[in-house]
C-alpha cells in the first residue's frame, strides 16, 4: 500500500524507482487507453478549484474555463480580441461613454427552465462587484440598472470606454442563486455540472435548452493532471482528447504522433520582468536599459521556446487594443557593461529575480546566466505563489518575472491599472505617463485612445520600467478525431461546438 | 555427506561474503574521493546556461568538451552535476549527522545517567518530537527560511538527533549500574568524568553504526527536499534538483534523471549495507566475523 508507507520509505522508493522509471519510460510503447467514446476529456494546465465566478478564485483561469462552459457573459472576445455578442445582442455608449446600454438576447432560458432577464444581470453584477473576485477592482463605482424595456444600463462615475472589454470577465448567473455558491449551479451556458471534485475532476453534460443549440458532446470532462509528462502520456494513450499550454520540449515529441494535432495561437501574454525602480540601484533608466541589453533574449527564446515564443515588440501583445510596436532592444553585453560602469552600478550587490512556477525556471535561470556574464550578480528566486504575490504587492523584490496577460484585450487593464504612480506596482513614477494614462482612460474616442496608449507604451519601453522580452503563444494539442475545437488566446477554449468522429 | 565434504562445500561460502563486505566500503570511499577531488578535475559553473548544448545525449560533443552523461534542459553537463552533487550530498550528510550525533549523544547520556526528573523531561520531549514525521518537519523548517546549506542541515538535524538520544539513553541506563561505574562513583570521580571516561566509550560503537544508517537517510532526505524545490539555493548543485529537472524529459532525455538517480541509489544502498555490517559487528561485541556467524 503506497500510502501506508512512511515518508522515509517513500523517499527511498522515489530514489530507487527514478532511474528505473527513466529507463522504462524511455523504451515504453504507447498502448490504447480506455475507449469511452462518448466522453470528451480534456486536461487544462490550470486546476478548477471553484465554480464560483464571484469568489476569490473567480479570476483564476481554471474557474473561468469552467464558468465559460456553465454560464454566459454579456459579451465575449474572439481569438483576435474582437468583441462579439453573448447574452447581450448589442451595446451602445452615450456621448461621453459614462453610460453603456446593453440590449439582451430574447428567449434565453436557464438550465432549470426559468427565463433569463435583465434582473439576473443586475443581481449578478451586484454580487460580482461586491464579491471577492480580484477582477471586481476594475469596476469600482460602476452600477447596473435594469430598464423597463429589458435593457441593462451600466453607469460609470467617469468615462469608461473600455467597459465592454472588461465585461468579458463577468459571468451572469440566475438571481435565485443562493448565497452559498451551489456545487451544481444553474446557468445559461452550453453545459451543466454533473459531478465536481475541486482540483481533480469536473464532469458536465449538455444543456439541452442552451440558446445556441445543445452541444453534440454527450459528456465533457475536465481532468486535472498536474505533471506535464503524465499529461502527454494521457494524450498519447487517448485517456484525454485535448490539452493545452504544452511546453515546447513536449511539442517536439507530439509532432511525431499522427493521431495528435498540434496548433499554436498567439496569446495576450507578454513575459514581463519589472525592475523595482524604488531600489536605489535600479532607479536610473540607463541602468535598467543596460541590464536589458545584457541579456541575449533572441537566443534564449529560440532555444527554449522555438514554437511558443517570439521576441516581443511592445509592452502589450499585438492582439491587445493599444499595442504599438517599439524599436527592438539589441543584445550588446559590452555596451551594457560599459553603460553600467558609467552609471556607477554596484556590481557587488546581488539582484534577485523573483518568479513563481516551475515552467518559468529555465527561462529565468538563462536570464540570470546572461546577467552574470556581464558581472551582475543575478540570482533566480523561485517563490511559492502566495508568498510571491505578497512580495510582489509589498514591493519586496529587485526584478520580478511574470507572464502578464490582458484578458480584456484592452490596454486599460494593464497599462492603466499597473503603471500610474498611484498603483505603486513597479516603483516607477512619471507624471507625464500618469497624465497620458488618465487621459486615455477617460476618452471615448477610439483613435485618440490608441494614440495615447502608443505614447504611454513608448515611455514605458524607453525608460525600461521592465524588460518585455517575449510574446507567448499557447500550444494546443488534440486527438485527430476531435472536430470544431478552436485554440483560444486566453487559455479558455470553447467546447460547445466540439464533435468527436 | 562427511564432515570433510561439508567443510569443503561451505568453506568458500564463508570466504566470499568476507570479500563482498568490502564492496560497500569501496563504493563509499569512491564517492568520498569524487566529492573531495572531483571538482578539482571537473569544471562546472552552475549559473551558466550554454543553451546551444541543451538536451544532448550521453557522449555528445559540446561547446566545452564532451558530455559523458549528456546535458540537461539548459545545456549543463550531467556528469559534472553528478560529481558536484556528490560533494553537496556528502557535505550535508556529514554535517547533519555530526550535529545530530553530538546533540543526541549529549541528551541521551545526560538523561540515561542522571535519571529521575531530568530523564523524564528529556525522554518525554524526545517522544513528542518522535511523533512528528521527520521529513514534514524538515519541509516546514526549510520553507520558513531563505535557501541555504545551513538551513538544510538544521532542518534535517532537527529530527535526526532523536534516534541518537534514544540509543544512548538506553545504553547509559544499563551502564550506570555496572560495577566499574559504581566503583568510580564511590571513589568520588566527578560525574562529568564518569560520563566521558566510563560511559561514552561503551556507547561509541552503536552510535557509529547508527550514524552510518542516518547518513544514508540524510542523503535521501536532502535529495527529497531538493527534488521538491525546497532548501538549497539555485547555485548549489544537488542530485535531487537534477532528478527533478529531468522529470519532464523522462521520455525524451532519460539521462538527466537516470544518472543522478543511479548515483543516489548506489550511495544510499552502500551506506545501508555498511551500517548493517557495523550493527552486526557491535552487537557481536567486536568479534570479527560476527555478522556471518550470526546469520549462520
Amino acid at each position: 500500500m503506497p500510502h501506508r508507507r512512511t515518508t522515509r520509505h517513500r523517499l527511498a522508493a522515489v530514489a530507487a524507482v527514478l532511474p528505473i522509471a527513466g529507463l522504462a519510460v524511455g523504451c515504453s510503447t504507447t498502448s490504447g487507453g480506455d475507449g469511452d467514446s462518448s466522453a470528451f476529456t480534456v486536461a487544462s494546465p490550470y486546476a478548477v478549484q471553484s465554480l464560483d465566478p464571484y469568489g476569490s478564485a473567480g479570476a483564476a483561469i481554471g474557474t473561468q474555463l469552467a464558468d465559460q462552459a456553465i454560464f454566459n457573459r454579456l459579451v465575449k472576445a474572439d481569438a483576435n480580441g474582437q468583441l462579439g455578442p453573448d447574452l447581450a445582442e448589442s451595446w451602445t455608449p452615450d456621448a461621453d461613454a459614462t453610460t453603456w446600454t446593453f440590449t439582451l438576447r430574447q428567449g434565453v432560458k436557464f438550465s432549470d427552465g426559468s427565463a433569463f432577464d435583465a434582473a439576473d444581470v443586475v443581481s449578478s453584477f451586484e454580487r460580482f462587484t461586491g464579491g471577492k473576485n480580484p477582477n471586481a477592482g476594475s469596476f469600482t463605482g460602476i452600477t447596473a440598472t435594469a430598464a423597463a424595456d429589458g435593457t441593462v444600463a451600466f453607469d460609470a462615475p467617469a468615462p469608461d470606454p473600455a467597459l465592454p472589454g472588461k465585461l468579458t470577465l463577468f459571468f451572469v448567473t440566475a438571481s435565485e442563486t443562493p448565497a452559498e455558491f451551489p456545487a451544481k449551479p444553474v446557468g445559461t451556458g452550453p453545459f451543466t455540472v454533473a459531478n465536481f471534485t475541486p482540483g481533480e475532476v469536473l464532469e458536465m453534460t449538455p444543456n439541452a435548452s442552451h440558446f445556441d443549440g445543445a452541444p453534440k458532446l454527450e459528456r465533457l470532462v475536465f481532468r486535472q493532471i498536474p505533471e506535464i509528462s503524465s499529461r502527454m502520456t494521457a494524450l498519447a494513450n487517448n485517456e484525454i482528447q485535448a490539452t493545452w499550454g504544452v511546453p515546447d520540449d513536449q511539442v517536439a515529441g507530439l509532432s511525431g504522433n499522427a493521431d495528435v494535432h498540434v496548433e499554436t495561437v498567439a496569446s495576450t501574454s507578454v513575459y514581463t520582468m519589472w525592475f523595482n525602480s524604488g531600489r536605489e540601484s535600479l532607479a536610473d533608466a540607463a541602468v535598467r536599459k543596460a541590464l536589458w541589453q545584457a541579456v541575449d533574449f533572441g537566443t534564449i527564446i529560440s532555444s527554449l521556446y522555438p514554437q511558443t515564443g517570439q521576441l516581443s515588440d511592445s509592452v502589450l501583445a499585438p492582439a491587445v487594443f493599444g499595442h504599438a510596436p517599439q524599436p527592438p532592444v539589441a543584445y550588446d553585453p559590452d555596451a551594457a557593461k560599459k553603460a553600467l560602469e558609467e552609471a556607477g552600478f554596484d556590481f557587488s550587490k546581488p539582484l534577485e529575480i523573483q518568479f513563481s512556477g516551475a515552467e518559468y525556471r529555465q527561462f529565468v535561470e538563462a536570464v540570470a546566466a546572461d546577467l552574470n556574464k556581464v558581472g551582475v550578480k543575478a540570482e533566480p528566486a523561485e517563490k511559492e505563489s502566495a508568498v510571491f504575490l505578497e512580495d510582489l504587492l509589498g514591493m519586496k523584490w529587485d526584478i520580478n518575472f511574470q507572464s502578464l496577460s490582458t484578458p480584456s484585450f484592452d490596454a486599460a487593464t494593464n497599462l492603466g491599472r499597473l503603471y500610474p504612480c498611484s498603483a505603486k506596482r513597479t516603483g516607477y513614477c512619471n507624471p507625464e505617463l500618469d497624465e497620458l494614462l488618465t487621459k486615455a482612460g477617460s476618452t471615448a474616442d477610439t483613435a485618440e485612445r490608441e494614440t495615447l496608449y502608443a505614447q504611454a507604451s513608448q515611455i514605458i519601453w524607453d525608460d525600461a520600467v521592465g524588460m518585455y522580452p517575449m510574446q507567448v503563444k499557447i500550444a494546443y494539442a488534440w486527438r485527430s478525431n476531435v472536430q470544431g475545437l478552436a485554440a483560444s488566446p486566453t487559455y479558455l477554449p470553447d467546447f460547445s461546438k466540439v464533435t468527436l468522429s | 555427506m562427511t564432515v570433510a565434504e561439508e567443510l569443503a562445500v561451505t568453506a568458500p561460502r564463508v570466504r566470499r561474503p568476507r570479500l563482498l563486505r568490502w564492496i560497500p566500503m569501496g563504493v563509499i570511499a569512491l564517492y568520498v574521493l569524487v566529492a573531495v577531488f572531483g571538482p578539482v578535475f571537473v569544471d562546472y559553473d552552475p549559473v551558466a546556461t550554454p543553451l546551444a548544448d541543451r538536451l544532448l545525449p550521453p557522449g555528445s560533443a559540446t561547446s566545452s568538451g564532451t558530455a559523458l552523461l549528456g546535458t540537461d534542459a539548459l545545456g549543463r553537463d550531467v556528469f559534472a552535476q553528478v560529481v558536484y552533487g556528490a560533494r553537496t550530498s556528502i557535505t550535508i550528510a556529514v554535517l547533519t549527522v555530526s550535529v545530530a550525533a553530538l546533540v543526541g549523544l549529549t541528551v541521551g547520556i545526560v538523561a540515561g545517567y542522571t535519571g529521575g526528573l531530568v530523564d523524564a523531561f528529556l525522554s518525554r520531549s524526545v517522544d513528542v518530537l518522535l511523533a512528528f514525521p521527520g521529513i514534514v518537519l524538515a519541509i516546514v523548517v526549510a520553507g520558513l527560511f531563505d535557501r541555504s546549506l545551513a538551513v538544510v542541515v538544521l532542518a534535517l538535524a532537527l529530527t535526526g538527533w532523536i534516534a541518537f538520544a534514544r540509543l544512548t539513553r538506553g545504553s547509559a541506563l544499563s551502564l550506570r549500574e555496572r560495577d566499574w561505574v559504581a566503583a568510580a562513583r564511590v571513589m568520588g570521580v566527578s560525574w562529568r568524568r564518569i560520563m566521558t571516561r566510563h560511559i561514552l566509550p561503551f556507547v561509541a560503537g552503536p552510535v557509529v553504526a547508527l550514524a552510518t544508517i542516518e547518513f544514508g537517510l540524510v542523503v535521501l532526505s536532502e535529495a527529497g527536499l531538493s527534488f521538491l524545490g525546497i532548501g538549497l539555493p539555485p547555485s548549489t548543485v544537488s542530485w535531487g534538483k537534477t532528478i527533478a529537472g529531468g522529470r519532464d524529459y523522462l521520455a525524451t532525455a532519460w539521462w538527466i534523471s537516470t544518472f543522478p538517480g543511479i548515483a543516489l541509489a548506489l550511495l544510499v544502498v552502500s551506506v545501508g549495507l555498511l551500517g548493517d555490517q557495523f550493527n552486526a559487528l557491535f552487537r557481536g561485541r567486536g568479534r570479527a566475523g560476527a555478522a556471518n556467524t550470526r546469520r549462520g
